[in-house]
């Protein structure tokens, strides 16, 4: 009784390893279904999801606030979508996510870059040198997009619990090690666990609703009771937020009672 | 039939894990308790040897970059001529940055985890920021020290076949995982991978031998045949090859020497 979630490079064989975890511990396996969840829900198309997620942000993205509200939504989508446990996830940044909850299992996948270019020669039919180009242009997306929004390298290697090396080993051997890890003791799903998966997933959906107007609040929540922390910027003390966090507190499913904090620093494990 | 090399950013864990891998498959533990018969061996002090692997070169410390690439030297060759024993856990001797392409070494890095941070600032009864920071000053200073010595950064994942955070998983599974992979196929010895070793070994024997009175020494082994490059004046080229032919054919199991001497282009400005 687990979460996993499966991050990689670009062609580094990850898929194969989640989508063998989930057949062996019988998980379901969630890639894109998480944005095509957040699509319907949000009412925003596919590829501006996908897009939000997978390319670096541009200059244009530190004065609009989009990015910031697509990243929220398609949080919300995957915490709903891992509420009811034992969930193999590979798509994008999973690790980031579903950081806070304890009993997510952190599995980065790596691979040579010669391994991976063998690969897209042969899927794409394209020569070595654009090969690697691709992969090489993948990877700096993918780094600056962690950067910029969370300030990390996802090489680094203490963002997980297990990083595998598949040039070294097989596919099955990455399973093997990933499944054994996930029976051991800390991502046992346990009741104190399950309630703050709850919590995450109302204080998404909050999140979720504010993050249009108020892209710069942050959300916690524990048994049904949100906290909205406006920190010191703009939205402080604004009669705005407190008329949408009345229409919150009547619209958003799980809310027991919704507050406003500002002026104070928002918590680490704060949505 | 295996090696296993572990590394970890705290060396208390890293002891922990390697001492417990060693009891559970019954193997013996190579660590620093080497440079002793190492230092016997190429007639150094052992405190020299462990200065070398500690700490960069420093002329403050007296502690020359020519001189530190000789203790290195030395450790390499002393660990690699071990490791060919099989059957062994090594640890704390720089191994995961020079055995390379060696299939049945595997490599481990295991990371402490916020847990090991809290038991130091327990432990030293400062705060949590302040272990933390302790611990990456220490971070970085190893991966200064990585980065010298071999141009790899230790911390880098791509190092190693697997790296475990103790952060979720209990140091008992960490290590029931890492027993059941050494037994993997891929990490058993075959003649191949063993060959790649007493190649390894026999190159650091070599280079070892000739950092103790030259300097900018590449070397190779492959059965036998040992390749080494290095650079000098031109006026000299005839007898540094002379030398270092004289030098590498002293060390058993070495049967034929190349040379391959570059210009030394700044001694001749010099």
């Amino acid at each position: 009784m687990a979460i996993i979630t499966v991050s990689r490079g670009s062609y580094s064989m990850g898929k194969a390893v989640a989508e063998q975890t989930a057949r062996r511990l019988g998980y379901r396996l969630i890639s894109r279904e998480v944005l095509l969840d957040a699509s319907s829900r949000f009412n925003v198309p596919e590829i501006k999801l996908e897009r939000a997620i997978h390319d670096a942000p541009g200059i244009l993205d530190r004065y609009r606030h989009s990015r910031q509200s697509y990243v929220a939504y398609i949080r919300s989508a995957l915490v709903e979508r891992v509420v009811d446990d034992n969930v193999v996830y590979h798509g994008l940044a999973g690790h980031l996510l579903l950081k806070g909850l304890p009993h997510v299992l952190k599995v980065r996948i790596n691979a040579d870059m010669e391994r991976r270019i063998a690969v897209v020669m042969e899927r794409d039919g394209i020569p070595a040198e654009e090969a690697r180009h691709r992969i090489e242009e993948d990877d700096r997306q993918r780094r600056k997009w962690t950067q910029t929004l969370y300030g990390q390298d996802p090489w680094d290697a203490s963002l997980y619990d297990l990083t595998i090396c598949i040039d070294h080993l097989s596919v099955e051997n990455a399973v093997d090690f990933i499944c054994q890890a996930a029976a051991t003791e800390g991502f046992k799903t346990t009741e104190k666990n399950r309630q703050k998966v709850s919590d995450m997933a109302i204080a998404c959906r909050v999140k979720a609703a504010l993050v249009d107007e108020f892209p710069n609040v942050s959300v916690t929540c524990e048994y049904g009771n949100v906290l909205v922390y406006t920190g010191t910027g703009s939205d402080h003390g604004s009669g705005k937020l407190a008329r949408k966090i009345d229409r919150v507190r009547e619209t958003v499913e799980g809310v027991f009672h919704i507050e406003i904090h500002s002026g104070v620093a928002a918590p680490e494990e704060a949505v | 039939m295996s090696i296993i090399i572990i590394s970890s950013d705290i060396a208390e864990t890293e002891a922990m894990i390697a001492g417990a891998i060693a009891e559970e498959k019954g193997y013996a533990l190579l660590d620093r308790r080497v440079l002793h018969a190492a230092a016997n061996r190429y007639g150094v002090k052992p405190e020299r040897l462990n200065d070398a692997l500690e700490r960069r070169p420093s002329l403050l410390r007296r502690l020359p970059p020519r001189q530190w690439r000789y203790y290195l030297a030395c450790i390499e060759a002393e660990v690699l001529d071990r490791l060919l024993a099989d059957n062994i856990i090594c640890r704390d001797v720089g191994a995961h940055l020079y055995v390379n392409g060696v299939s049945h070494a595997m490599k481990i890095r295991v990371l402490a985890g916020k847990q090991a941070c809290r038991e130091a600032a327990e432990r030293e009864g400062g705060s949590l920021e302040k272990a933390e920071k302790q611990r990456s000053r220490i971070n970085r200073r190893r991966t200064a020290w990585s980065m010298a010595a071999y141009q790899k950064d230790e911390a880098d994942p791509a190092g190693y076949d697997l790296v475990v955070s103790l952060d979720q998983i209990d140091p008992v599974e960490a290590v029931r995982t890492i027993v059941g992979a050494s037994a993997y196929r891929k990490f058993q010895s075959m003649t191949y991978s063993t060959k790649c070793l007493t190649d390894l070994a026999l190159a650091a024997q070599v280079r070892a031998a000739l950092l103790k009175s030259m300097s900018d020494m590449q070397v190779q082994a492959r059965d036998g045949s040992v390749v080494v490059t290095t650079r000098a004046l031109n006026r000299r080229k005839r007898e540094t090859v002379e030398a270092i032919k004289q030098l590498a054919g002293q060390i058993p199991g070495v049967g034929y020497v190349e040379v391959h001497v570059r210009n030394h282009i700044f001694g001749k400005v010099g």
